[in-house]
């Protein structure tokens, strides 16, 4: 693209407005107004602060104005977030009110009241922008054809959030029936920059396909906190450098301190709290605080009122959140994307590098910071793997068809495979799903006279609903995201935000708790509401979140082997971590970029066994159930094992003897069923399964069920099912969802059908120095993997018969 | 199929993981809270759960009435879940049930949820007396020893910082209340308030239900 050559943004709408700003339009702004007006989808990679949400809207603006008063619904903007959408509301306002263009936008998200959605519907702007759900819901409408039938543009914004999860997959369906309504429209997608581009583009685009790109030659700057405080061997908490972090606050202006868990947060926060001799302006921030508390803290943020903020992923999307000098990352990156994207935060000044510095809270975290710098020099990014799209999903979707009006199977199926996720989807898979909505699906036909949809006698292809309120159950339940149960926290009247249910159940009355940055003592618990005081104890738990962990990237993994095996870097590492590399070296080895270190030590009269993968918490979790069962296999008598990122560690009664024979891809075909059965993974999946595919409701505020009343019906109408129609499709849904999401199961498969050649074994007499982080989390953790309930039981049961001096034992 | 022992009203009696409770002396089988064709009452509200309670639940008394061979046997109550539940019982299962009838005598007490519900053949009634021992759904004011169902009652064990909750046959001096029989069916904490008013929290005796052995508490 020839850049030199007449700019014709100079001819836009908008041009004088940009004029006036003395703002020049961008290289790629320019390319994508070319490329969409000659008829292409197009996908758009940049950084923050490089006019992305502008670049979507040229096209759509300029044709709008071309076209006068154009009546109607013209293009539809996708915002992953609620607060993004109302953001967006706000930037658009300034041009198009300052210009005075003749162009109506408005958005539309579960914020906008009734009255306002009813008006939209009979009367739509010519720019709605609205979120993923609420566009499954307009789809719903029996006057979906009518509303998008002139729909010129959609625009997804921060698509690289929309590649593969469940919302995506729901998202590209919707895209399709709009297509089908309206088939001029074009496609526009908005992407922070990704390492498969491609990927994304083919998620996307479907006409003339491009990829419009801007890489920031102006990286940022990132280093490790120098810290005189020994870093510690194992752990997650940056405690020991909470001085420095301190100072490090004291010297910007306006820090954000992001860490990965909500705990880590509101521990920070506390620690901060306690050292905050100058009394600077410190907030909190996170997904489970209440909406209201949040939003105070991004205002405090904008405004320039606060001094720093401590958040999770939370504050990782969004507009200029004023002006940030530096962040603070505590806690490994885990990955390349999500470091930049957070780095991006601050300094939204495309010239001036972003500044950033990253606090290990380990010694393998060390490493891993180390290497995430290396690769950002290199502007290696993380992929984003695309998976097929889930089952569930296209269950509610067909649901969502039926709401809308009668359909016809056939065209129905051929639609869903347009879409990239689902281009591989089987029609007999998707018959059974055309049944799940029906009846259920089972082989059983007991509920025949109970269907929701049935088929026209004239036509057997043609499906109806067979009550229009069925349509209100459907617009209760649309959406993908299912949250764990939570509860409520009230102080006095206020309430604070939610907290998993699982948590509150293991507290008893006056156990204090951090939440929200203070203290608090549990007092009851009642209706789905728990009701605290403040609480003056020093001792108190952190509530923990599930979910919260984030696996080390397959990028970043090799990264740090990488440069684990580059010992030429040794001496600029702080001492500690250089003596400790330096004796691994001499006691043991240190792996090569691609070998598998194995080793084996004896220890409290059991046989240690430690495998250096880097394969990521959850592929290294799977592994180590699919070891205990390869070693029971060959009577070695495992007793237990735990897995972080880097490394899993297995202690057993017997010494093993031939890791070699068991470690490949034979253990992961002849085990992983059993495992994902064992531990639950599929049963606690399948919830989310039934509740996405609308078989049972979702738990809604107000309603008596408790969460955890549902969650268990659920686990029963599991087991029933499992028992009596094992291929069922949600099962066989819950399964393939297990298989993508919570095990890494092409990762744990692409190690090991190479890994037996690439073992280096190395039989030792005590802990080697790189064993001994994962060998202090063996202490953390309890050893709940292996115990199901009936140990629990049993174990219980043994314990009272104990004290009753009843129970021998041998 | 391994039972544990408990005691009440000084009578032995052995309860079953399958959650039926064993009368010795009286060779009598015990069982409450069926609700039998609870599926096809959800489906009725378009939630399609699996359909084979029924089968599962007649299935899992027959196997117990194989081998125990009891004289009688005693439903407390909540036998079908609502007046759709019958739908689901199909000929075969009639007939079925005929056949264990020959032998056994079948002593169906009515709960809340069956209370209007008839079934030709099929003798029932409010409540039934034994010896020193009542057979009534909910518990009443009485001087006598009672067996009831209706709360299916399931206990929290938080324990080795984990917490689980099973499914329990629960009693106090004077009043034994019966885990659900059902294959889909909830259940309340033996702490909540609608058991403790009834039992209270004192002196109760907990037996929750695991895979293959009911343990104690």
């Amino acid at each position: 693209m020839n850049i030199n050559k007449s700019n014709p943004l100079l001819l836009h709408p908008l041009n004088k407005w940009m004029k006036k700003k003395k703002w020049s339009w961008f290289p790629h702004q320019i390319e994508t107004f070319h490329h969409v007006r000659t008829g292409s989808d197009v996908v758009v990679f940049a950084p923050t602060g490089a006019g992305k949400t502008l670049t979507g809207f040229i096209n759509p603006i300029d044709d709008l104005i071309k076209l006068k008063k154009f009546k109607g619904l013209h293009t539809l903007y996708i915002s992953p977030l609620k607060s993004l959408a109302n953001d967006i509301v706000r930037n658009l306002e300034k041009p198009i009110k300052e210009l005075d263009l003749n162009i109506s936008f408005q958005v539309r998200t579960g914020d906008t009241t009734p009255y306002k959605k009813q008006k939209q519907k009979q009367k739509p702007p010519n720019i709605l922008i609205t979120t993923p759900e609420s566009l499954a819901l307009l789809n719903s409408y029996e006057n979906a054809k009518e509303f998008f039938h002139n729909l010129k543009y959609i625009i997804i914004d921060e698509i690289h959030t929309f590649l593969d999860n469940k919302r995506a997959d729901l998202l590209s369906l919707n895209i399709e029936r709009l297509q089908t309504f309206s088939p001029n429209l074009q496609r526009i997608g908005l992407s922070a920059t990704l390492k498969n581009k491609q990927d994304a583009k083919k998620w996307l685009c479907r006409k003339k396909p491009k990829i419009v790109s801007y890489e920031n030659s102006v990286l940022p700057k990132i280093k490790i906190l120098e810290s005189k405080e020994r870093i510690p061997w194992s752990g997650h908490m940056a405690t020991y450098s909470i001085n420095e972090i301190y100072k490090e606050i004291m010297k910007s202006k306006l820090t954000i301190i992001f860490v990965n868990t909500r705990a880590q947060a509101e521990y920070m926060f506390k620690n901060l709290w306690l050292i905050n001799k100058k009394k600077l302006k410190i907030a909190v921030h996170h997904g489970s605080l209440e909406k209201n508390l949040r939003l105070k803290v991004e205002n405090n943020l904008s405004k320039g009122l606060v001094d720093c903020v401590v958040a999770t992923s939370s504050l990782e999307l969004g507009l200029d959140y004023g002006d940030v000098e530096k962040i603070i990352q505590v806690g490994a990156p885990k990955g390349i994307n999500r470091l930049l994207q957070r780095v991006g935060r601050s300094n939204h000044n495309l010239n001036t590098p972003s500044k950033a510095i990253l606090v290990p809270t380990n010694r393998f975290e060390f490493i891993e910071a180390k290497a995430a710098i290396e690769e950002i020099k290199k502007n290696n990014l993380d992929k984003i793997d695309l998976k097929e799209g889930s089952f569930d999903v296209v269950a509610q979707h067909i649901f969502a068809t039926a709401c809308a009006g009668q359909f016809d199977i056939n065209d129905l199926y051929k639609e869903i495979i347009k879409a990239y996720p689902y281009k591989k989807l089987k029609l007999n898979d998707f018959k059974q799903l055309i049944n799940l909505i029906q009846d259920g699906g089972y082989v059983l036909k007991n509920y025949d006279q109970f269907k929701r949809i049935f088929q026209l006698r004239e036509n057997k292809n043609i499906y109806k609903l067979v009550n229009k309120r069925e349509t209100r159950k459907y617009r209760m339940n649309v959406g993908t995201i299912i949250e764990n149960p939570m509860l409520k926290i009230k102080l006095g009247t206020k309430t604070l935000g939610n907290i998993e249910e699982v948590f509150i159940q293991n507290l008893s009355q006056g156990d204090s708790f951090i939440f929200a940055g203070q203290v608090l003592e549990f007092q009851s618990m009642k209706n789905n509401l728990v009701q605290v005081k403040r609480s003056k104890s020093l001792i108190s738990k952190i509530p923990s979140y599930s979910g919260g962990r984030m696996p080390l990237s397959t990028n970043l993994a090799n990264s740090v082997r990488a440069l684990l095996a580059k010992s030429n870097m040794w001496d600029s590492y702080p001492e500690q971590i250089t003596e400790w590399l330096k004796r691994q070296k001499n006691i043991s080895k240190i792996p090569k970029k691609d070998e598998y270190l194995v080793e084996q030590f004896p220890r409290k009269k059991n046989f240690y066994t430690v495998i250096y993968t880097f394969a990521g918490w959850h592929a290294n979790q799977t592994l180590g159930f699919l070891l205990l069962r390869g070693f029971k296999e060959f009577n070695y008598k495992p007793l237990g094992f735990v897995a972080n990122d880097y490394a899993i560690v297995l202690w057993s009664l017997k010494e093993v003897k031939e890791i070699k024979t068991i470690l490949n891809l034979g253990l992961l075909d002849k085990h992983l069923d059993n495992y994902l059965e064992e531990t639950s993974i599929v049963k606690r999946l399948f919830r989310d399964n039934a509740i996405i595919s609308c078989l049972i409701e979702r738990r809604l505020p107000g309603m008596e069920k408790t969460g955890k009343q549902v969650l268990f019906s659920s686990d029963l109408i599991y087991t029933v099912l499992k028992k009596n129609e094992p291929d069922h499709i949600l099962l066989k849904s819950s399964y393939e969802d297990a298989k993508k999401n919570m095990i890494d199961y092409d990762r744990l498969r692409e190690i090991l059908k190479k890994i037996d050649k690439k073992i280096i074994l190395k039989k030792l007499t005590s802990i080697s120095p790189l064993a001994v982080p994962i060998i202090l989390e063996i202490n953390r953790e309890n050893l709940s993997k292996k115990e199901t309930d009936e140990y629990i039981l049993e174990d219980l049961e043994n314990e009272i018969l104990k004290e009753a001096n009843v129970l021998s034992i041998n | 199929m391994y039972y544990q022992l408990i005691n009440f009203g000084n009578e032995e009696f052995h309860a079953y993981p399958n959650k039926s409770l064993y009368w010795k002396r009286l060779n009598t089988l015990i069982v409450s809270d069926l609700h039998i064709g609870k599926s096809i009452s959800y489906a009725k509200n378009k939630q399609f759960l699996p359909p084979y309670d029924t089968k599962e639940i007649l299935n899992k008394i027959f196997v117990s009435l194989d081998k125990i061979k009891p004289s009688n046997l005693i439903i407390v109550g909540d036998l079908l879940h609502d007046v759709f539940s019958t739908l689901s019982i199909k000929d075969q299962d009639y007939k079925n049930l005929s056949q264990y009838m020959k032998n056994t005598d079948f002593i169906w007490i009515k709960g809340n949820h069956d209370k209007n519900i008839q079934i030709e053949g099929f003798k029932n009634f409010t409540n039934y007396k034994i010896e020193k021992f009542l057979f009534t759904h909910i518990p009443i004011e009485t001087p006598l020893f009672q067996i009831c169902g209706h709360y299916h009652p399931k206990v929290k064990i938080v324990h080795r910082g984990k917490t689980i909750f099973k499914t329990s046959f629960v009693h106090n001096e004077k009043i034994f209340i019966l885990p659900s029989f059902g294959i889909l069916t909830g259940g309340l904490d033996v702490r909540s308030k609608q058991i403790s008013d009834v039992l209270g929290k004192n002196n109760l005796s907990i037996y929750p239900v695991g895979q293959d052995k009911v343990y104690k508490l």
